[in-house]
């Protein structure tokens, strides 16, 4: 038998890491928002999705989450017409990443509220086991 | 009607009883199990001390692993709070019973 409070622990700090894995891709897709390819009608940066989902964990029999997976995002490119950029086809239009900037700020915030949320259950879990071993002491 | 009396007695009773005897089943076991492990106060002391100073240890060669860079905040911040926490529980368990020991040398013969 596992103690729940160490369980709560493990499982909060699995939600941190997921969540600073997902800023970890809207920074990726922020820092490339404007990046094109090199060569006429090459594809530019293809903005990048991160999904979730839940493992059991052996040892404890709590769900933990995780990282499902990292995919490419599969809307299409924005297209510009700019006759001479490297990257134009011969038409003189230009394929720019599929990178909405105010869903990728969205997104930011949204972990930041997520990894704040774990962060809360650990500080519980962590007072409440401090507060049962002050019980031993108050006397 | 006293019949009836009765069985809703007994079917009071049983519940009680059977409650009573598990608690007391209950409170002879750890007793059992505690004293099997330890046998006596210093080897206790030691394993506690030891099992403290062994997360310290996990903790400063996390913290080491961090400062390379190594090891994520997180990683580093965990290994220090899980020592801290086990560091706690051994000090509140070796106080009790450093207590319990100079109240007994303190007892009047």
């Amino acid at each position: 038998m596992y103690d729940p409070l160490q369980a709560a622990l493990k499982v909060g700090s699995s939600g941190l890491e997921a969540q600073s894995k997902r800023l970890r891709v809207v920074s990726e897709n922020l820092a490339n928002a404007q990046s094109t390819g090199r060569t006429p009608g090459a594809d530019p940066y293809t903005r990048k999705t991160i999904s979730f989902e839940s493992e059991v964990d052996e040892a404890m029999g709590v769900s933990t989450v995780k990282v499902a997976g990292i995919e490419r995002h599969r809307a299409p490119f924005r297209v510009e017409h700019n006759p001479g950029h490297p990257a134009a086809d011969a038409k003189g239009f230009v394929k720019l990443p599929n990178v909405d900037v105010m869903v990728e700020v969205a997104d930011m915030r949204e972990a930041n509220r997520s990894y704040e949320a774990n962060l809360q259950v650990i500080k519980q879990a962590r007072e409440m086991i401090a507060m049962t071993i002050d019980l031993l002491r108050s006397s | 009607m006293i019949d009836a009396i009765n069985a809703a007695a007994s079917v009071v009773d049983t519940p009680l009883s059977s409650g009573v005897n598990s608690i007391a089943s209950r409170r002879v076991s750890p007793g059992a199990a505690a004293e099997a492990p330890a046998a006596d106060f210093g080897a206790m002391l030691s394993q506690l001390a030891s099992g403290a100073a062994g997360a310290v240890k996990t903790a400063e060669a996390m913290s080491l692993a961090g400062v390379r860079g190594q090891a994520t905040v997180q990683q580093v911040v965990e290994a220090v709070m899980s020592a801290e926490q086990s560091l706690q529980g051994a000090i509140a368990v070796r106080d009790k019973v450093v207590g319990a020991y100079l109240e007994i040398s303190r007892m009047q013969i």
